[in-house]
């Protein structure tokens, strides 16, 4: 019955899921990030709003990517709804709308004191005058009495975004590439290894003079271990399609022949910010452009891992 | 309650893609865009210089037991009859596709905005669509409930396309799936489907 396969790649879920993936993974993890740097490490408002502020415009322009594909856009009110996440359990889009709604509820309420401390925003019209509302104000400080509470809320649905983004692939049956466990992994670590890319980049850069030395040795190390860690899943995964069914070794074909994949992603994206970092931990940089380098390229690498990603899961149809 | 299925018989399908324009007017498709039918006949040659068949192969949506469509369908949108059936409801369906990319028969395809002023041209007062939606095949249901057969299983001339109860062991779809003359597309990705085909003997003697 099977003796005619065709095999086949997608072309619903392109680039714009891709950077929906992309924006969700890196917003949501910079916010977590952070927000635990700021809770057990040392107190950082600049860190804070600025992760704050990545997750919440991030996932708004992630979110944007879907909802401008979607067929009929008034229906989306379903999953606004909490319930739709009990309704439909086994739908991650479900679950990562209401982690994406409430990543951004509670990390803007954990960053507000820190906003209300600062010059910036009160010198911005509207928000100058929303700031100061008594209202504002109140919540400011009960945000203050339950800072931990508030701060886990936001971390633990921003952490659920980031999973969210690879288990949403994996619930696809009928590709190799896409249905396997490393997928998950492989999209949260790389998620948490480009916010770190992007946090590095913050504080070698615009924060460079607030940029304490301590956190930013050890994002360095902790961006390391990840990166690390995204090759080991990359070789499992490899292993697994090399020697899997016809839809993973062609989807292993398309993406280790491809230049992109193999010098973009994994050359420039993985191998030579590892040893830019390595080289930075083991005995420092006289300079931040290495690092700023390593940054932009695991940044730009995140990115492309969820591209051809995409592009390269193979359908086997029986005709 | 009756258990809906399908069986279609590759031997004497002649590609004449009756039951594609069957479907298309009982359920209203944007028959402007072929990629946009609920269901299709694949037409393949087969075989080497002189010694060449060809081999048509009707898809639509399998009604799977355990659908993939379903449980990524975040709006539930997508659910199963007791019978058996898998159906869209389109005001429920957002069209974020995330059921087409689980489906592994490629049985979803999109019904636009551009579509629905299409078909109110085209099918004119009668045309029943009241938003858009990731369409798919519904095993005619409408029809179903009334104690009639698919469209498509109805116009087909090779009677290729049969449907029947799969609990009804006097059912003759029953005992062509319980003999194993009739047998599902990639059961081992595991979505249970309840259309079955007998393979093509033609080519291969
Ligand atoms: S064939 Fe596809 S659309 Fe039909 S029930 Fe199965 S998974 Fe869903
Ligand atoms: S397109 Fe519609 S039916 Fe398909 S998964 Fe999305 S909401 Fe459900």
């Amino acid at each position: 019955m099977e003796v005619n396969m065709t095999y086949a790649t997608q072309d619903i879920w392109t680039w714009w899921l891709a950077i929906y993936l992309y924006f969700g993974g890196l917003g949501a993890a910079t916010l977590a990030v952070t927000f635990l740097t700021d809770m057990y490490l040392k107190p950082s408002r600049d860190l804070v709003i600025w992760g704050a502020g990545a997750g919440v415009v991030l996932l708004a322009l992630g979110s944007l990517m879907l909802f401008g594909h979607l067929l009929d856009k008034v229906a989306v009110l379903t999953i606004l709804n909490p319930m739709a996440m009990f309704n439909q359990s086994t739908a991650w889009i479900a679950w990562g709308t209401q982690f994406i709604i409430w990543m951004m509820v509670w990390g803007v309420l954990y960053a507000l004191p820190y906003v209300r401390e600062t010059e910036f925003p009160k010198k911005v019209p509207v928000i100058k005058d929303l700031i100061d509302r008594p209202f504002v104000i109140g919540i400011s400080k009960l945000v203050n009495r339950f800072h931990r509470q508030v701060g886990w809320l936001a971390v633990v649905n921003g952490v659920g975004v980031a999973v969210y983004t690879g288990l949403l692939l994996q619930s696809f049956p009928a590709v190799a590439l896409w249905h396997n466990p490393a997928v998950p992994l492989l999209f949260t670590v790389s998620a948490f290894s480009t916010a770190m890319a992007f946090l590095l980049l913050l504080m070698y850069t615009l924060l460079h003079e607030q940029a304490d030395e301590s956190i930013r040795v050890l994002y360095e190390r902790i961006d390391l271990v990840l990166i690390a860690g995204e090759l080991v899943v990359l070789f499992s995964l490899y292993m697994y399609l090399k020697n899997g069914s016809e839809s993973a070794v062609r989807s292993l074909e398309l993406l280790w022949n491809d230049y992109g994949w193999m010098v973009g992603f994994i050359g420039f994206g993985l191998i030579v910010p590892f040893f830019l970092e390595l080289k930075g931990v083991m005995k420092g940089w006289s300079t931040r452009v290495p690092i700023i380098t390593a940054s932009v390229l695991v940044l730009a690498g995140g990115y492309m891992l969820r591209h051809y990603f995409m592009y390269a899961g193979v359908y086997a149809y029986p005709w | 309650m009756p258990h809906f299925a399908m069986v279609i018989d590759l031997n004497t399908c002649v590609g004449c893609n009756a039951c594609m324009a069957a479907c298309a007017m009982e359920n209203q498709s944007p028959v402007w865009d072929v990629q946009k039918w609920r269901t299709y006949v694949h037409d393949k040659e087969i075989g080497l210089g002189s010694d060449v068949n060809r081999r048509f192969f009707p898809r639509l949506c399998n009604h799977c037991d355990n659908p993939p469509c379903m449980s990524v369908c975040p709006t539930g949108a997508t659910q199963k009859k007791e019978n058996g059936i898998v159906f869209v409801d389109q005001d429920l369906c957002m069209g974020c596709r995330a059921c087409a990319m689980a489906c592994p028969y490629h049985a979803r395809v999109p019904v636009t905005h551009a579509d629905m002023r299409k078909g109110r041209e085209f099918y004119g007062s009668d045309y029943h669509r009241t938003s858009p939606s990731m369409d798919k095949c519904s095993f005619c249901d409408h029809r179903v409930e009334e104690g009639r057969k698919p469209a498509c299983v109805e116009t087909c001339v090779g009677s290729a396309r049969m449907f029947g109860d799969l609990d009804d062991p006097e059912d003759p779809v029953a005992q062509m799936v319980a003999s194993g003359a009739a047998r599902p597309l990639m059961p081992h990705i595991g979505t249970r489907p309840n259309v079955y085909y007998i393979d093509d003997i033609r080519w291969r003697s």
